[in-house]
Order: C-alpha cells, then structure tokens, then sequence
C-alpha cells in the first residue's frame, strides 16, 4: 500500500553550530506515506537535522548547513525559497505540547488563517472540524472550541497542536519528541495518530524513545556523535543492527 | 548525643541531636531577623504616612470669611454706562474701601468693640479679596449697586490660627498680624462670619505668588504633570517597545548588540539632572522650544524613563516561552507574524507593568525640570487647550512641591506636604492601574 | 557484545538465565547417556531414575519460560538480547523435548528388559545416543562461546546420526522380517532409534538458534536431511 516514492532526498548534509559540527555527512532517502524515525542518545544531532528538513535552523544564527536537501526534487536551501512558505509545506510538532493561549478553534484556524487558505468563515469551520477529527481529538473539543487551549489536559494539548500542523495541509510532518512530555497513555493515543497521519503525509519522528521508534515507524535512523550510522527497516534495526554502535544503543549498553 | 560509630542505628528520633538543635536555632534566629526588618520597614512606612497626612491634610482645609458688600456705585462706576472699558479703569485698590467698609458693618452689626483700624480689619483678609471682587463686578457689571454675599479667603496667618499653627505666642515679632486681629478673629469665628472649610481651590486651582500661600493651589500643576504623561506616554511606549522587539527577536546577536545593551542598562543608571541638562541644551537651546513647556519636560522624561521601558519590556519578550515562536514558525508564520501574532500578546501584562512604573517614575522626577524651567508660578490659569497645555510654560506636581517647600510662609510648607498627598495619590493609583491591567492580561501558558 | 548493559541488573538476569540453560543442558545430556547405559545393560534402576529426572527438566524449562517473560516485560530487550532471550526460550524448548526422548527411551528400556534381547542393535543404539550427547555438548559450548563455526559443524553432524539411524531402521527391518518373535522388541528398538535421531534434529536446532543469536539471521541453505526412511522400501 505503500507508495515507495522518494519525498525527500538529503545528500551530504552537514551542519555547524558555531565552532560544533553537530550533523556530519548524512545522506538519507525518506520515503512518502512512511513513518521515518530518528533515533540517537542527546546531542547526537538527529533534532538538528530533523529542524533543517523545514529550516527552522535559520533561526539559530550561528548555525550553517551545508548539502543538498531536495523536498520533492527542489533543494530547500536555494536562495529563491522562502522558508516560511517550505513550512508551510513541512508541518512541525514539538517536544512540549505548545499550544498558543488562545482558543482551541483559533490554535487550529491559526495557520489556515495566515496562510489565506479559505474564502469564507464556514469554509474554516470545515478546515478546523477536519483537522480536529483528523488529529482524533474532534470528539473531545468539539462541545468547547472557545475554551483556550491550554486548558487541554497534555496529551490532548499534544494533539491539538498536531491538528495546528495538519491544518495546514502539509506534506510532510516533522515531530521532534512528541511524546516526550506525555504519560503512557496519551502516548498510545498519539502514537495510533501518527500511524494513521501516514496514510496522508510523510512523518518524520525524532524520539528518545526507542520502543516509540519501533512502535510507530517503518524505518529508523540511528544517529551518533552527527554521524548517521544506520538507515534501514524498523524491524531489522531492532533485531538485528548491522553496526555494533546500533546494537550498542539499542540493547542499552554503553558504547 | 553524638554517635559516630557506623553502628545501624544513630539514636533516637525522639531526642534532637546537638547538631540538629543548633541548625534549627541559627534558622530560627535568621526568621526573627527577617521579620524585625519587615516589623522595622512597617514602623517607618507607618511614620511616613503619619507624617504626610498630618502635615497636609490641612492643605485641604482653608478659612473664609463671609461678608456682605455694598457695590457702590458711585465707587465703581461714576459715569453709570457700566462699559467694560470703563470698569477695568478701577484698580484693585478701589475696591479695598468696599470690603473695608464691609469689614466695618459686620464688626457693628456684631456690636463688636474693636480698637482696630479700618485697614487692620482689612488685614485679616487674603490680599486677594480685592481682586476676587473685581474679577466678579467685571463679569456681573449689572449687579452693581446691589448688596452681595461674598466669602473671602483669610490672610494665611488667620488660617494658621484657625489650623493652630499661629499663636499668640508665635506673632510676637510678626508684624503681619497683630493679637488684637486675632481677638476680633475669634468673636468672628464665634459669630460664624469666619470658618475652615474644605478648599477645592487647592485640588484644582493655581500657584499664587508668596504673598498669598492662603489661594496656592495644585491643579494647574497637575495638569502640567498630565501633559508630560502623555508626552511620555505617546512617545516612549512605542519607541521603546519598538526597540525592545527589534532588539530582542530581530537583531542578530554580536558585539554591537552587546555594546546597545550594556548602554541602554547604563543609561537606565544615569542620573536624572543629566537628562535634564541634555534637555537644556538639546530642545531648548538647540530646538528652540520653549522653556518650561510640558512638551520639553515630556521629551526629557521621555528620554529617561526608554531604558525602563526597554529593559522591562525586554525582560517581557524573554519570557514569552520559545516553544511558542517555535509553534508560531512551524506552522509557516513569518518571524514578524510570530512576534506580533502571539509573542507581543504574551509579553503585554509585563510591557504594561513596566511602562507604568516607567511613568510613575518619570511622574515623580523634580531635578530635570528645575533645569528646564518648570518650577512653580509659571501658570496661574488652567491650560484651555491641549495644545496650550504641552505648549505653554507650566509647572509639574513635583516641580511645584519643590517650590513650595523652599518659600519662607509657614502656610507653603503646609501646602508642599499637601501636593505630596496628591502626588502619592496619583502613584497609587497608577501602581493600581498597572497591577489591574496585569491581572487582566495575564495569560497562562 | 562484551560491553556490559547500562543497567547491571539485566546483565545479571541473563546471565542467570543463560546458567538456568547451561545447567538444564548437563541434565539433558546426563539423561540422554543414562539413559543410553540403562538400554544396553538393561539397568532397569537406572532408566527409572531417567525417568524420574526428567521431571526436574521439564520443572527447569518452565521456569526458564517464566524468566523470560518477565525479562520480556521489564526490559523490553532489542536486538541481540532479544535473540537471546528468544534462543534461550527455544533451546529450552528443545532440551525439553529431548528430555522426553530420553525418558521415552528409559521407559521402553524397562519394556525390553522383560523380553528377549535383541543382538548388536543395542550397542549402535547407544553409538547413537553417545554421538547426539556429544553433539548436544558442543551446541551448549557453542552457545555459551558464540561459536558459529562449532554450531554449523553440528548441523552437519546431524547427518551421521541420520545415516546410523537408516543403518538400524533396515538391521531392525531385517530381523523383523526373519522372526516374528522380534517385531516386539525391534518395534521398541526402532521407537528408541527414531526417538534418537529426532533428538540430533532438536540439537541441530539448537545449533540454528545459536547462529540465530550471534548473526541475527536463520541459517538459509535448507538443511540437507540424512533421514531418508520415510522413503525407504525393503525389498523382501
């Protein structure tokens, strides 16, 4: 079921931070409809890299990216793009649900809103009522889309803000640790979303968690030290790594 | 009991050890400490307000005399035509017989037995009388001839006596007021022709010159101070929150944003008569504005309540949590959209708070206008126009204190104390406004 | 992996997972020679007592599947403790079964001690049983030294066992077909034989799990049989 195209195409991608070279020389190949995740102990750069996909680096003005990124054959960092319409095409979760302190209609009509996607108000209530339901939290909220959206308990906050992102009609989602502020389960529940976001998107996850990386994806990086040193299937990562620093990581040895 | 022994167990919970006793008396001596300096701050506030309110609350307070007074004709207006021309020919001093005489008949009416000369009687009066009954035959010229109530401000010593600041004692060598005054004073005040009332006069009226503390009033001040505010105000608030956002969310972080920063904390610590004499120089001197117009003092306080303004408001921005510019970016938000979308709404409570204090700071500031010429009895009338307000020489609240306090009449110090009760009014209330609009604004996230 | 665990405790559960299997093992292969011994010098004694101990073997197994669950559950191992603790619920698995080939093999010793014996076919019986017991030795040193090379030889090896037990499947057939009398007998000789040479196939499967457990992949080349009875016709 899986169209196997490739979404984006990073070639040699290298980044500094100031006098750190945080991501040295990865080449990866992400595929469409695929979850792809990165995983990797702290410091290891995979959220680094994972923040270069949509260029929200650019931010950071010490930092320099070299390579190639192409997102669908286009290479993002061409001086001709403009990196706030590229995120608009490559969605963003964060670790910590972040949710604006408005209402939860607003937090999702936000980037339709910005982004000029609708010509008239019931048109957003459609786009709102599709993200909500396609974020699985459209049952909840539906009764109190005026109540602000920090008052969401933390995983629905979560979630929220992956409706925030959906919204926009992305193509591909980047989540950087989604789950890392959520109990169990409110885990589960995002983790069964992301699984079902693939249908439609991309979705790129960077996670501490490596039973997340084999719950949820169906390929997994393992970054060390800036250094991609595995790309492959889930389930062979998991069960048979090719390269000992992988085993290492992955069986919690010290390595 | 001190067992040192690697023995499991290390005695009884039941008794303290000597450790433990001394740890738990140094924390109790170190609570007793905080609370004697919080008992000691609350004893000098307590002081301070004590002070202030006895001192001035009598600046609230002014005596007047009532009179009946004859317009005569043929006094004010020999030729009956009651022209305009003509009635403002009659100085102040042709009115003085009038409310001599007036002063006369009530001390006969009262059957009072007074060695006083007519122009001693005159004396119990404010010097302003006169004026005060000029300024009303000049508006009224029909009334002349008739007989009019009028109530009369005291000489201030007359009031000092009905406040207990004047004695008999204390006029010895006073050659403003004599005993004898005093006396027909108290058979006036028995009578009801003389009594202390509450002077609105003194909430909204002007400065008047030395000779006359009993008509000094705070109001034009005010409204000098009001006018600075929103020079402040409509100045400071944008420029300096401008500044702060560039600063803070666009300027790229190397050593000359290290340099503004460093100077703007700097300039935050500059003392205030060196914004003053800038102002001297700058906008007067310079620009030719005027001297002593609300506008200059508002450009020199404008000057130095921006570091305020920029640091807190900076402190505001920095404190909007990151993930928040983060979600705004990642959705496809602009830097610009991120900041103003939902930084700056964020950040509000905590600018609002801070260019209030800013103000409230700049509202009490005294050295800088002395140099630009704001000092007391500059205005005598109430602006008509804000224009005329910002443009025209005026004093400002503390300015006007200042003034006050360093005049030689008893009366004017009792006055300074009283501006000092509006001028901490005005604080408080301001300080309340900020801490209401934070509450209000206040978001959670 | 030589590095130890970040946690010390999971290294502490394997390993004592990994002694629970190593001491099941020395059971097993005490059973499979006593066993052996009792059938050619028809000790009844002693093949009862093969018997009895294959309770304590089959209690080990469970226990071992209990560890590992738990092991399961609390650390969730990846990789190559994952194929750990799987060969170790596999091998436990297998030894279990060979236990009860062994103790199958004691109870028909007792039967046969009642009748007649059949020559020779004792003799290569425990020729047999003596080469799956070393063969089971090695698949243990080898699980326990991560050999592959020494697993791969026993997979190998398993066809010696495969061609003894064709040799005793015609000998057996052979003095079947002679006397009637025999075909008691030689039907409990053939279920040892059989029951023998299934034992070498849970061994070689032993020998699998370890080059499971150190390469992460099942030995692909479909392993050559040496039993080729199933086909076998004798002509009479």
């Amino acid at each position: 079921m899986d169209a196997q195209d490739i979404k984006i195409k990073a070639s040699n991608v290298q980044v500094h931070y100031g006098d750190t070279h945080a991501v040295k020389d990865v080449t990866v190949r992400i595929t469409d409809n695929t979850v792809t995740a990165f995983i990797g102990p702290s410091g290891c750069g995979k959220s680094t890299f994972l923040r270069c996909l949509n260029r929200m680096n650019d931010t950071i003005q010490t930092c320099r990216v070299k390579g190639e990124i192409l997102l669908d054959g286009e290479d993002i960092y061409d001086k001709r793009v403009d990196p706030v319409q590229l995120r608009a095409k490559v969605g963003m979760v964060f670790q910590k649900p972040n949710p604006f302190p408005k209402s939860i209609y607003d937090n999702v009509a936000y980037g339709p809103r910005i982004h000029g996607m609708f010509n008239h108000k019931s048109e957003l209530d459609d786009i709102v009522e599709k993200a909500l339901r396609r974020a699985a939290i459209w049952a909840e909220v539906k009764d109190r889309l005026a109540a602000p959206g920090t008052s969401l308990s933390g995983g629905q906050q979560q979630r929220l803000c992956i409706a925030r992102a959906v919204a926009t009609e992305p193509e591909v989602l980047l989540m950087d640790e989604p789950c890392s502020a959520l109990d169990p389960i409110a885990t589960a529940q995002v983790e069964e979303l992301i699984d079902e976001l693939r249908q439609r998107f991309s979705v790129v996850i960077v996670t501490h968690s490596m039973q997340q990386a084999a719950r949820v994806s169906q390929k997994t990086a393992f970054f060390h030290l800036g250094e991609l040193v595995e790309f492959g299937e889930t389930g062979q990562i998991f069960t048979n790594p090719e390269d000992p620093r992988t085993e290492s990581y992955i069986t919690g040895r010290i390595g | 009991m001190s067992n040192h022994s690697l023995s499991k167990h290390r005695g009884s919970l039941l008794t303290q050890s000597s450790n433990t006793k001394k740890r738990n008396a140094a924390e109790t001596r170190f609570k007793a400490y905080g609370m004697a300096a919080i008992a000691f701050s609350f004893l000098m506030l307590a002081i301070l307000v004590t002070t202030i309110f006895s001192k001035g609350m009598g600046a609230f307070q002014q005596t007047f005399i009532t009179l009946e007074v004859e317009l005569l004709e043929k006094k004010l207006d020999k030729k009956g035509n009651r022209t305009l021309a003509d009635l403002k020919k009659i100085s102040t001093f042709g009115y003085a017989p009038l409310i001599k005489s007036a002063v006369g008949s009530k001390v006969e009416e009262l059957s009072i037995n007074t060695a006083l000369k007519p122009k001693q009687l005159l004396g119990i009066l404010s010097k302003g009388a006169a004026a005060q009954l000029r300024d009303f035959v000049i508006a009224n010229p029909d009334r002349i001839g008739e007989t009019i109530q009028f109530r009369f401000l005291t000489s201030s010593r007359v009031d000092g006596y009905l406040k207990g600041r004047v004695t008999r004692e204390s006029i010895k060598n006073d050659k403003s007021i004599s005993p004898e005054q005093l006396d027909l004073v108290d058979l006036f005040i028995t009578a009801g022709v003389i009594e202390k009332t509450f002077n609105i006069d003194f909430i909204i009226g002007a400065d008047a010159s030395d000779q006359r503390p009993e008509a000094a009033g705070m109001g034009v001040a005010m409204l000098g101070s009001l006018s600075m505010m929103l020079v402040v105000l409509a100045l400071a608030l944008p420029i300096g929150v401008g500044a702060s956002i560039y600063l803070e969310e666009f300027a790229p972080k190397n050593w000359i944003s290290d340099i503004i920063e460093v100077n703007i904390s700097n300039l935050a610590a500059v003392p205030s008569i060196v914004f003053g004499i800038l102002g001297l120089a700058v906008f007067i001197n310079y620009m030719h504005l005027p001297m002593s117009a609300p506008l200059v003092g508002g450009l020199v306080l404008t000057l130095m309540t921006l570091p305020t303004i920029i640091i807190s408001t900076r402190a505001a921005l920095s404190a909007v949590p990151p993930s928040i510019r983060d979600a705004a970016l990642g959705i496809g938000a602009s830097r610009m959209q991120a900041v103003f979308h939902h930084v700056l709404p964020l950040a509000a409570p905590g600018i609002l708070t801070g260019t209030i204090l800013g103000l409230a700071q700049a509202l009490g500031e005294t050295a800088p206008l002395l140099l630009i010429g704001m000092v007391g009895f500059i205005a005598s009338n109430a602006p008509d126009s804000l224009a005329s307000g910002l443009m025209s020489p005026n004093s400002a609240m503390p300015a006007q204190i200042y003034e006050w306090a360093k005049r030689a009449d008893p009366a004017f110090y009792e006055r300074a104390w009283g501006g000092i009760i509006l001028l901490l009014i005005f604080l408080v209330t301001m300080n309340a406004v900020a801490v209401i609009l934070r509450r209000r604004f206040e978001r959670r996230w | 992996m030589e590095e130890q665990h970040i946690a010390s405790a999971f290294d502490r559960d394997l390993e004592a997972i990994q002694a629970r299997i190593m001491k099941m093992g020395g059971l097993v292969e005490a059973a499979i020679v006593d066993a052996a011994r009792a059938l050619e010098t028809s000790d009844e004694d002693l093949a009862l007592e093969v018997r009895a101990r294959d309770q304590v073997i089959d209690d080990m197994e469970e226990q071992i599947n209990v560890e590992a669950a738990r092991l399961i559950a609390i650390r969730s191992p990846a990789a190559s403790d994952l194929r750990l603790v799987l060969s170790v619920m596999k091998i436990a698995a297998n030894l279990e079964r060979i236990g009860d080939y062994a103790k199958n093999m004691a109870k028909r010793t007792v039967v046969l001690a009642q009748g007649p014996s059949v020559q020779d076919c004792t003799s290569a019986l425990r020729r047999m049983a003596r080469e799956v017991e070393r063969m089971l030795k090695d698949a243990l040193d080898a699980y326990i030294q991560r050999d592959v090379a020494l697993a791969a030889d026993i997979i190998v090896r398993d066809r010696d066992v495969d061609q003894m037990y064709n040799a005793l499947f015609r000998q057996l057939l052979t003095f079947m077909m002679e006397d009637p009398r025999n075909i008691t007998p030689c039907m409990h000789l053939h279920f040892i034989a059989k029951n023998t040479e299934r034992m070498g196939d849970h061994v070689t499967s032993i020998a699998e799990q370890v080059i499971y457990l150190v390469t992460g992949e099942k030995p692909d080349e479909a392993r050559i049989k040496g039993d080729v009875t199933s086909t076998t016709i004798q002509e009479i």
